[in-house]
């Protein structure tokens, strides 16, 4: 059910310039971009084509230098950190490609780790549920170092699922993974999508990519595709 | 809820590092062990001070010759006015308490409150034992001494009045002194030799307890009279006096002054040639040496306290550093800064705390230790714990605060790209 009259994710001239000393890098060059409810978009490039910071500001882990971001039609560029903070934790879900669940820390503990930020009820119950549809209902109890990479993955979609975002944002999520796992892990998404959440997926290989409904390539801080 | 949790994220957080968050602690420990060590130790030894002063009785007054620092200086200026003018002006051998002030002092008629009144001359005698030579105290004393210092004799007599008003050369030997000179024999009739003068021992007194300030045990016993003689002396170096119950200590210790200060012709108090001291007295000099002690063996200990809170802080800062990319990801699932700065102090706090309450632990127990080989009770009160553990959390906090603030500042991907 994708509704792309109702946008989740909007964004006008988003500029990004980065100060290294007297240089300046331009990351993002006038974004504009819109990607609407319950859309499955593959973000691709090249690296250094700036889609890490695109995530980043869609992410609200950053701010851009310029131009406009409305997200569910609120205006979030100019909010405080602390209001940033909470929306991050209530209507963006993360999945990282690295260092992405809390060392020596139990699978249920990793998934829980949003709810200590936020408030749901029953948190403890959810997560076991989402143990359980990642397909790690038999590993709950056991501490991030004792996964495969593949399973890493599950919690930190699982930890990405448990406040009920609205948006997940993933960063690489198949980066460390065999192509096997890869597949597996994107179906996964796939099945979130399915229920309603918007995906953003960033990745630069194509196999990838094309589990996506729609696909936008970046080059040099502008899309040359897909807008 | 949110706080609990928090709390929890402290814990585990601290739990996951045991040997490290160990060793962080353990300058707490040492700190707080020592500063609760010192004052229970230094408490210790002022109740133990307070309990032998108590047991000079707390209706005694000690009489000593020679007035405050203060008097000494001026007395010269005011010795036109004084018949005592040969007696002053040599500090530290004043000699002031003449017999006439023990027999003033002892009419009971005009000195109601004053019970007991003892006048004492010290010297010392070198008397031949079964095992060589030994120098023994030998003290003149009124027939009241026995009463105020609860001496009894085991055989043979006391002194009374009339070996005083004779200046019988008579002596009474404390327990052990009677065991040095005699052994077992019977020491009854036996001559002694004390400055140069014999004295027959009459009596052997009773074995009694040390307190600490007195050994009644050890000593020779003669009637204060024949001191003098022997001594070549006129004044008492101190004199005795027993209140007839503790609440006159105060009555009788001004009736004390008054009466002094009217035998020495002294109109100005302030210039008085003795000093009256009651145990009361006694005890808050002691007292404020005492705590004087203790407050500076407990700044001393204070200063571990500091360097065990750098301590603390360099472990924090280690652990920002260590965990920049656990801040990152906690920030990017909805950490606010204040979250992570909670989380941060939570953690010096809970390990100031642990140190605290382990450092009170050992210091209680080095305190206890001590006991066994300084004989007396070390005591921890209430205001030393909280003091103790105030000053770790305080400590905890002022550490914690600057690591804490520097985790929370981390911007979410400058953490989440750390290597």
């Amino acid at each position: 059910m994708v509704r792309k009259d109702m946008k989740a994710i909007s964004l006008k001239n988003i500029t990004k310039i980065y100060k290294t000393g007297d240089e300046n890098t331009v990351a993002l060059d006038g974004i504009d971009l819109s990607i609407g409810k319950g859309e499955f978009v593959a973000i691709m490039g090249p690296s250094g084509s700036g889609k890490s910071s695109l995530m980043h500001i869609i992410g609200l882990l950053d701010t851009a230098t310029k131009g406009e971001y409305c997200l569910d039609g609120q205006d979030v560029s100019k909010l405080s950190s602390a209001k940033q903070a909470e929306i991050r934790n209530t209507e963006i879900g993360f999945v990282f490609q690295q260092f992405n669940l809390l060392p020596r820390t139990t699978v249920l503990d990793n998934i829980l780790l949003p709810t200590i930020y936020g408030n749901i009820e029953n948190p403890d119950k959810k997560a076991d549920q989402l143990a359980e549809e990642v397909g790690l209902g038999d590993k709950k109890h056991n501490k991030s170092n004792q996964l495969s990479g593949g399973q890493i993955q599950r919690v930190a979609v699982a930890r990405a699922l448990v406040m009920d975002p609205t948006i997940i944002l993933a960063d690489e999520p198949t980066g460390n993974l065999d192509s096997k796992t890869s597949v597996e892990i994107m179906h996964l998404f796939q099945e979130i999508n399915k229920k309603g959440a918007t995906v953003v997926l960033i990745t630069h290989e194509e196999d990838i990519a094309k589990f996506a409904s729609r696909i936008i390539h970046l080059r040099d801080g502008k899309i040359v595709e897909g807008k | 809820m949110k706080y609990w949790m928090i709390l929890k994220q402290s814990l585990k957080a601290i739990f996951a590092n045991k040997g490290r968050s160990f060793l962080t602690v353990l300058g707490i420990i040492i700190g707080i062990g020592s500063v609760i060590a010192l004052i229970s130790m230094g408490n210790g030894v002022q109740a133990s001070i307070d309990s032998q002063i108590k047991q000079l009785g707390t209706n005694t007054l000690t009489i000593t010759a020679g007035g405050s620092r203060f008097s000494q200086a001026t007395n010269q200026t005011s010795a036109k006015n004084s018949t005592q003018t040969a007696r002053e002006g040599v500090v530290g051998t004043v000699s002031t308490l003449s017999e006439n002030d023990l027999l003033s002092l002892s009419d009971t008629q005009k000195h109601p409150d004053l019970k007991y009144v003892d006048g004492a001359v010290s010297g010392t005698a070198i008397i031949d034992t079964t095992s060589g030579s030994l120098r023994v105290a030998v003290t003149g004393n009124s027939t009241s001494s026995f009463q105020i210092s609860g001496m009894t004799v085991e055989s043979g007599r006391e002194y009374n009045q009339k070996d005083i008003d004779t200046k019988a050369n008579v002596a009474v030997l404390g327990a052990q002194t009677y065991t040095d000179i005699y052994g077992t024999s019977d020491a009854l009739g036996k001559e002694i030799t004390i400055a140069d003068a014999q004295y027959q021992v009459i009596g052997v007194l009773a074995h009694k307890d040390e307190s600490g300030f007195q050994n009644y045990n050890e000593g020779i016993y003669i009637p204060y009279s024949a001191a003098f003689v022997s001594f070549k002396t006129s004044d008492f170096s101190a004199m005795r006096v027993e209140s007839s119950n503790d609440k006159v200590v105060e009555a009788a210790k001004t009736d004390i002054v008054n009466t002094l200060l009217a035998n020495h012709n002294i109109t100005d108090p302030k210039l008085a040639d003795f000093t009256v001291m009651s145990s009361k007295d006694l005890l808050s000099t002691v007292s404020s040496i005492t705590s004087v002690l203790t407050s500076l063996l407990a700044g001393i200990a204070a200063i571990s306290l500091v360097v065990g809170g750098i301590g603390i802080m360099n472990i924090m800062l280690v652990s920002v550093t260590e965990r920049t990319r656990e801040i990152g990801l906690r920030k990017a699932v909805g950490a606010k800064t204040s979250d992570i700065l909670l989380q941060f102090i939570v953690e010096a706090i809970v390990l100031t705390l642990v140190g605290g309450i382990s450092g009170i632990v050992l210091g209680y127990a080095i305190g206890l230790g001590a006991t066994k080989v300084l004989g007396f009770t070390p005591i921890v009160t209430p205001r030393a714990i909280l003091l103790a553990v105030g000053v770790s959390s305080a400590i905890g906090l002022v550490f914690g605060i600057y690591p804490a603030a520097k985790a929370a500042r981390l911007n979410p991907i400058d953490a989440l790209r750390y290597e």
